[in-house]
């Protein structure tokens, strides 16, 4: 049958009206796509979250991975962490960057070339652990050290075991160490786990050089705290004045901050509890019991009207030193116990930082803030003894001596793991030199190439965090018991064969047959984490409870830990320490370096995305802007802006920075308005020579132009102690960073952005 | 069901510390390229959210104040009616939505943003081979000519829809957004609680009961945008209150 074209029309029209009628077909078959809905239903696969801990920094937050398809794709906190309660800092999101990094090792390597020339051949891995198998059975056993990151839980258990068992040696590294503060919380506060602060339930918060919402010990868990001390519902708005020699990210946030000169923050502690005691503002009892029955005469040599001038405190809203010191001890007593005084960062890193730190610690018990709600808050011990083990970091004075035991021969095996001494440590160390030697064997267990890794003869990569299997006890914790734990979220892409260096560790102990007890007896670091599981099952209590093992097991990977609230601190309160003895010990700073014109104080910090430079290596991290000057990708110099334009220095010059060591670095100039005139800032991390995409030749190293300043009582790196030159260099460029280049507002030229009221 | 919200933000500034938790989060989940050096020297870095540092007063008397600004998703957007091909528009969630595959590139939409939060595509986007493996399968990467902005994770909310609305029957609210992972990646991120997210049309949730504080304003509220996110005064003790007000 023939059909014209207007026949099939006409046809074609009768059955499409013929199934409308008879409503054959669904609504929706009408539609041709659903432009909104459609991109998102084309994604295939199914998303998991994995409950795991971040490794990238101390403070190893709980952090949920979202997986798909083998894939690790988005990292965030885990809103059961006590810890973070679901935050997390930029450097945790970046964890997946270190992941999939495109400069990782994939596998085992063996020295080719001279040491630092970056020449290496790719072995197997039976042939690899052959080669350390036989150093570690060849060397001489007091001859082997074993440096790795600060450590805790159970690789710290492993580690130590594994150390006394073989009969090495081991050294915690971390630079900028906080060895001073690790110090005052045992000899001042009385406790040998750290303490957190409750910073939620406080009322005046008094830091002094802590860069706690930025850097400093467990930033995330105290900007929890912060969010609910300005603004958490029934409470009244909480207080905070910053004490600090820079303007920090964290000082930018404080409702007062109060410029010092670097290592006077001891001295201004006690002027502030001289009027406290002086105008008895807290009860009669404390006040005898801190100054040994003397009273009020016992620091009247830190009377503000005595020493205010020395702490270089400039006038502040109109009021002199003496007056600020005034104002901030009475506004400190008022709050009683929901007053804290918190120290650390700048402040512990000088010459006296003992005393700072023990004078500023020491205004916690004249208030009663010591154990209290709105203070400091004490954390127990590990509720399993395996996990009672912590490494802190060595000191820079053992360091030192370290570099002189490899050079008399002492010292003939180096294990690196998760660090990188050769760029961390202050370049008047030089542990790069010690380590160039043919009489020395290193072995290094990093990821990615660096400093120490240059310099290793064997490099058997690790797994990333999140690859591999741990636990952790948070240091601080939360004011509770508290096992965290971290499992692999994503095996290794192809191509990749890292390996664990727990699993190695555990390897070598039974092929050299040197241990047979616990843990050195499990085959995996999984069975060891199991073995200690088993403990925690058996307590039978805390936020995971199950019948069987196997169901508590599944239900602590879920959870990402295990935790007790009921299980708090129960060790009675430590006893007030005698504020005589601590004026006794006061002192000024010894700072190293000339007060010559063109010289400043130097105060290096730690920047909030590469902190001491662990994260140079991941884009993400180079790429977040500083909050404060918002520069990124390099290393700059912050410089008051009218110090600046006095001695003719723009922004974007290049300036080279000499320290007493008679090092230097060359580094841009940022003008910033809130540098003490004074004082000039550089941030730490960068510097880095190894061939990684992100981070070679950015910067330069700070570290390397400070010399050996160290604190005289705990022989830590007195890191903000140091004075240094500025010359300029004649180059400019313009610098990398966020903010535009018009200022943000002029006199009556619009509204401000940020809208301020007073309550 | 999806005209039955309305969704929107509060930021309390006194929360805010700036430190560029949500600037990195909003990266990661919305497959932002990497932003180089160049990309800061031309003024060409894209943060779909970002946190601009403000000085006010001076030494010693200086205070730095952070702002996290993203899309305002305004009801009256100045972005939208200037859009030739209709490529951005406000949907009845309130949300204003960026359409890439309509998108042609003329950037009017950005040159009549007062927010500056729109960002153009001058180039292709570019990562190492091993780093797509990050890249979220949910959010399309923008190719070279097209606009792109904060979407307040529209991929979270639909979702987030399909989850609970869809499989479950169950209506959105704040708290199930949160309890299913569902909210912005940058209110997920942030320490302080700075951000909060959910639907301005439920009387209930937070967002709503939140943009009643009494420190609650707009951006630039004079211009008539219409805001869908209310940000929460700084609290300062000591401001001098008439050079702001």
């Amino acid at each position: 049958m023939r059909v014209s074209r207007r026949d099939f029309l006409r046809l074609a029209s009768f059955s499409t009206l013929g199934a409308v009628a008879c409503n054959v077909f669904d609504e929706r078959e009408f539609i041709a796509q659903s432009p909104v809905r459609l991109p998102e239903d084309l994604v295939t696969g199914r998303d998991n979250w994995y409950a795991t801990l971040c490794r990238h920094c101390p403070e190893t937050e709980g952090l949920v991975v979202r997986v798909m398809e083998g894939r690790a794709k988005k990292v965030q906190g885990n809103p059961l962490y006590p810890t973070n309660l679901g935050g997390h800092s930029v450097r945790c999101e970046a964890g997946l960057q270190a992941l999939y990094h495109p400069d990782r090792i994939a596998g085992p390597l063996t020295r080719e070339g001279p040491r630092g020339s970056g020449l290496y051949r790719s072995i197997g891995w039976d042939e690899a652990l052959d080669n350390l198998r036989g150093q570690l059975d060849r060397s001489d056993r007091s001859a082997v050290l074993t440096v790795t990151e600060p450590l805790r839980g159970s690789l710290a258990h492993l580690v130590s075991s594994f150390t006394s068992a073989y009969g090495g040696r081991h050294m915690a590294f971390q630079p900028m160490e906080e060895a001073t503060y690790a110090r005052v919380v045992r000899d001042v506060l009385g406790q040998e786990t750290m303490p957190t602060f409750d910073i939620k339930n406080t009322q005046f918060l008094l830091s002094f050089g802590a860069d706690f919402l930025s850097t400093w010990t467990a930033p995330v868990q105290f900007s929890k705290g912060y969010g609910e001390f300005r603004q958490g519902q029934g409470r009244e708005r909480g207080t905070f004045v910053q004490v600090d020699s820079r303007f920090s990210m964290t000082a930018a946030n404080a409702d007062d901050w109060i410029p010092i000169e670097p290592g006077m923050e001891g001295k201004l502690a006690l002027s502030i509890a001289q009027v406290i005691i002086s105008e008895e503002l807290v009860n009669e009892a404390v006040i005898r019991a801190m100054t040994g029955g003397q009273g009020a005469s016992a620091l009247d040599a830190f009377a503000p009207n005595r020493i205010a001038q020395q702490l270089g405190i400039p006038p502040l809203r109109g009021r002199g030193p003496a007056e600020v010191i005034v104002e901030l001890a009475r506004d400190f007593a008022r709050h009683g116990s929901h007053s804290l005084a918190i120290g650390g960062g700048s402040a512990a890193a000088h010459t006296n930082g003992l005393f700072n730190l023990s004078a500023i610690y020491a205004l916690n018990f004249l208030v009663g803030s010591v154990g209290t709600e709105g203070g400091i808050k004490f954390n127990p011990p590990p509720p399993i003894s395996e996990l009672a083990t912590t490494l802190p970091p060595a000191t820079t004075a053992e360091w030192r001596r370290l570099k002189g035991e490899i050079d008399n021969g002492s010292i003939k095996l180096l294990l690196f793991r998760g660090v990188n001494p050769v760029h961390g440590l202050p370049a008047d160390i030089d542990l790069r030199d010690a380590l160039d030697s043919d009489d020395v064997f290193t072995v290094s267990f990093s990821s990615f190439h660096n400093e120490t890794t240059e310099m290793a003869d064997l490099i058997l990569p690790d797994r990333a965090f999140l690859e591999d299997w741990g636990d952790d006890i948070p240091q601080p914790g939360p004011g509770f018991e508290i096992v965290g734990m971290q499992q692999p979220v994503v095996n290794p892409l192809p191509g990749m064969s890292p390996l664990s260096f727990a699993d190695i560790l555990l390897r070598m102990a039974h092929e050299l047959n040197i241990d047979s007890a616990a843990p050195l007896d499990k085959v995996t670091f999984q069975d060891v984490l199991k073995d200690h599981a088993r403990k925690l099952h058996q307590l039978d209590r805390g936020s995971v409870r199950e019948a069987t093992f196997e169901a508590f097991w599944n239900r602590l990977l879920q959870q990402g830990g295990w935790w007790d609230e009921g299980a708090v601190a129960t060790a009675s309160l430590p006893p007030s320490p005698n504020l005589v003895d601590i004026a006794n010990q006061a002192q000024d700073p010894r700072i190293t370096g000339s007060r010559d014109p063109n010289t400043f104080y130097l105060v290096p910090f730690q920047s909030i995305s590469l902190t001491d430079g662990r994260g140079a290596h991941l884009p993400w991290l180079q790429s977040t802007n500083d909050p404060i000057t918002t520069v990124t990708w390099t290393t700059w110099v912050e410089i008051n802006t009218a110090v600046a334009e006095v001695i003719g220095l723009k922004e974007g010059d290049f300036v080279k920075v000499e320290g007493p060591n008679g090092k230097s670095l060359t580094a841009q100039i940022y003008h910033h308005p809130a540098v003490p005139p004074e004082v000039i800032s550089i941030p730490v991390g960068q510097g880095h020579t190894s061939d990684i995409r992100y981070s070679k030749d950015r910067g330069q190293n700070t570290l390397s132009i400070l010399g050996l300043p160290l604190d005289e009582e705990t022989q830590a790196l007195a890191w903000a102690s140091t004075r240094v030159r500025i010359t300029k260099t004649g180059e400019r460029e313009p610098i990398p960073k966020f903010e535009g280049i018009v200022p943000a507002f002029r006199p009556n030229e619009e509204d401000a952005i940020v809208k301020v009221t007073r309550g | 069901m999806a005209n039955e919200h309305k969704w929107g933000m509060v930021v309390d500034i006194d929360r805010c510390t700036g430190c560029q938790a949500c600037v990195v989060a909003c990266q990661a989940e919305n497959n932002i390229p990497i932003n180089e050096e160049k990309d800061f020297l031309s003024r060409r870095a894209k943060q779909w959210i970002r946190i601009d540092r403000v000085w006010e007063g001076e030494w010693p008397n200086v205070k730095a104040r952070f702002i996290p600004i993203l899309c305002q998703h305004c009801e009256n957007a100045p972005c939208e009616p200037v859009c030739p091909v209709y490529a951005t528009y406000h949907n009845n969630e309130g949300l204003n939505v960026q359409v890439y595959n309509r998108c042609v590139g003329t950037r009017y939409c950005a040159n009549n943003c007062p927010y500056q939060v729109r960002f153009f595509n001058f180039f292709d986007p570019e990562w190492p081979s091993s780093l797509w493996n990050q890249l979220n399968p949910d959010v399309t990467v923008r190719s070279r000519g097209i606009m792109e902005k904060c979407t307040f994770c529209v991929q979270r909310i639909r979702r987030a829809e399909r989850t609970i609305e869809g499989q479950r029957g169950e209506e959105l609210s704040d708290q199930k957004l949160k309890e299913g992972n569902f909210m912005p990646a940058c209110v997920t991120a942030c320490p302080t609680d700075t951000l909060i997210f959910g639907d301005m049309k439920d009387p209930n949730s937070e967002v709503s009961r939140r943009s009643e504080d009494p420190r609650h304003y707009k951006l630039l509220d004079k211009l008539g945008t219409d805001p869908n996110v209310v940000y929460l005064k700084k609290v300062d003790p000591h401001v001098v209150e008439e050079a702001h007000d």
